[in-house]
């Protein structure tokens, strides 16, 4: 089982992943998954609260900020041409 | 200056179980002997576009730094942050559409940016290559009857040393010349290259390995599906799942 950045968060996130992989390969491949309100939204909810706190302490929220701007950059230079 | 390095392939695999794999690849060493210096793997983002079915993700994976130790040498302390940083954190985005039949992925580096940044973009496709242009044309051969799917990757490697905005993000303490005053003008752009070129150097090793990955969770899930799978792993690890 792969880990969580954050130990704190293992726990949450192992029953987001086995939740989601289930409704993967169940619901969305056979063209069932629709919405967003499925059977992993609520566990998707806990995982978060406790990652988002994660990535703060971190600072890797600032990296995801940076990441975005860099990665418009990179679309105005490398996708004009399309 | 940017290096691209693109290679094609194709697994004898269907589509969605070849994206059930992208999503596994990293689940476990014991699925995929490949991942063991995969250190954690977070979902960030997750939803299902309403109007087009697409499923949307975006996780961040700690890998054990793959920079190669011949870029390490050339740099000072102040930017490899000495010895202690040898992990570095990646962000990966995929939009899944399954009734199109075709999945694209973007994993790039999030630290480490000041010196190099490495974009992997992934295709993967139902169809191949050659028919996806008359696709349009030719009345849709169901393409989940495809027992096969393609995949085309692109890496593209851009070093940003010594440049004003490596700089900026490096080095805000030193407010004169940035921190990089040390190289300049041609010399950075030479060390640049030099940079994206051994960097790049790698690419087939990496490329090689991530394949392999793939092929042996393939291979896992043609043999049994993903829940017996999964199972079967956290039997190993003494744990239940699915038990509800």
């Amino acid at each position: 089982m792969s880990a969580s950045l954050a130990p704190e968060c293992n726990e949450v996130k192992e029953r987001y992943d086995t939740c989601f992989l289930k409704w993967y390969s169940e619901k969305y491949l056979r063209g069932n998954g629709k919405t967003d309100d499925n059977e992993c939204a609520s566990m998707f909810k806990e995982y978060q609260k406790c990652l988002q706190v994660a990535l703060k302490d971190r600072k890797i929220d600032k990296l995801l900020d940076e990441a975005r701007e860099d990665s418009k950059d990179y679309d105005t230079i490398h996708l004009k041409r399309k | 200056m940017v290096l691209t390095h693109t290679t094609n392939h194709s697994y004898t695999h269907p589509f969605p179980t070849v994206t059930l794999a992208f999503f596994l690849r990293y689940y476990s060493p014991q699925l995929n002997p490949f991942s063991a210096h995969v250190l954690s793997t977070d979902t960030i983002e997750s939803h299902v576009d309403p109007e087009t079915g697409r499923l949307y993700t975006t996780r961040i994976h700690l890998k054990k730094s793959r920079m190669p130790s011949a870029i390490i040498k050339l740099l000072p302390t102040s930017v490899t942050g000495g010895a202690g940083e040898k992990s570095s954190y990646v962000l990966e985005n995929s939009i899944v559409d399954i009734k199109e039949g075709w999945m694209k992925t973007e994993s790039r580096n999030l630290n480490f940016t000041g010196v190099l940044s490495v974009t992997e973009a992934q295709h993967y496709s139902a169809t191949p290559p050659e028919q996806a242009d008359n696709s349009a044309l030719s009345p849709a051969v169901p393409r989940f009857m495809s027992p096969n799917t393609w995949v085309s990757t692109t890496f593209s490697y851009r070093s940003t040393l010594g440049s004003r905005k490596a700089d900026k993000a490096v080095a805000s303490e030193d407010n004169s010349r940035g921190r990089f005053g040390w190289i300049s003008g041609w010399g950075a752009k030479r060390i640049q290259s030099s940079i994206e070129s051994i960097a790049s150097n790698k690419t087939d090793d990496q490329i090689i390995k991530s394949r392999d990955g793939m092929k042996m969770v393939l291979e896992r899930l043609r043999s049994n599906g993903v829940v017996a799978v999964l199972r079967e792993l956290n039997r190993r690890e003494g744990k239940s799942v699915f038990e509800a």
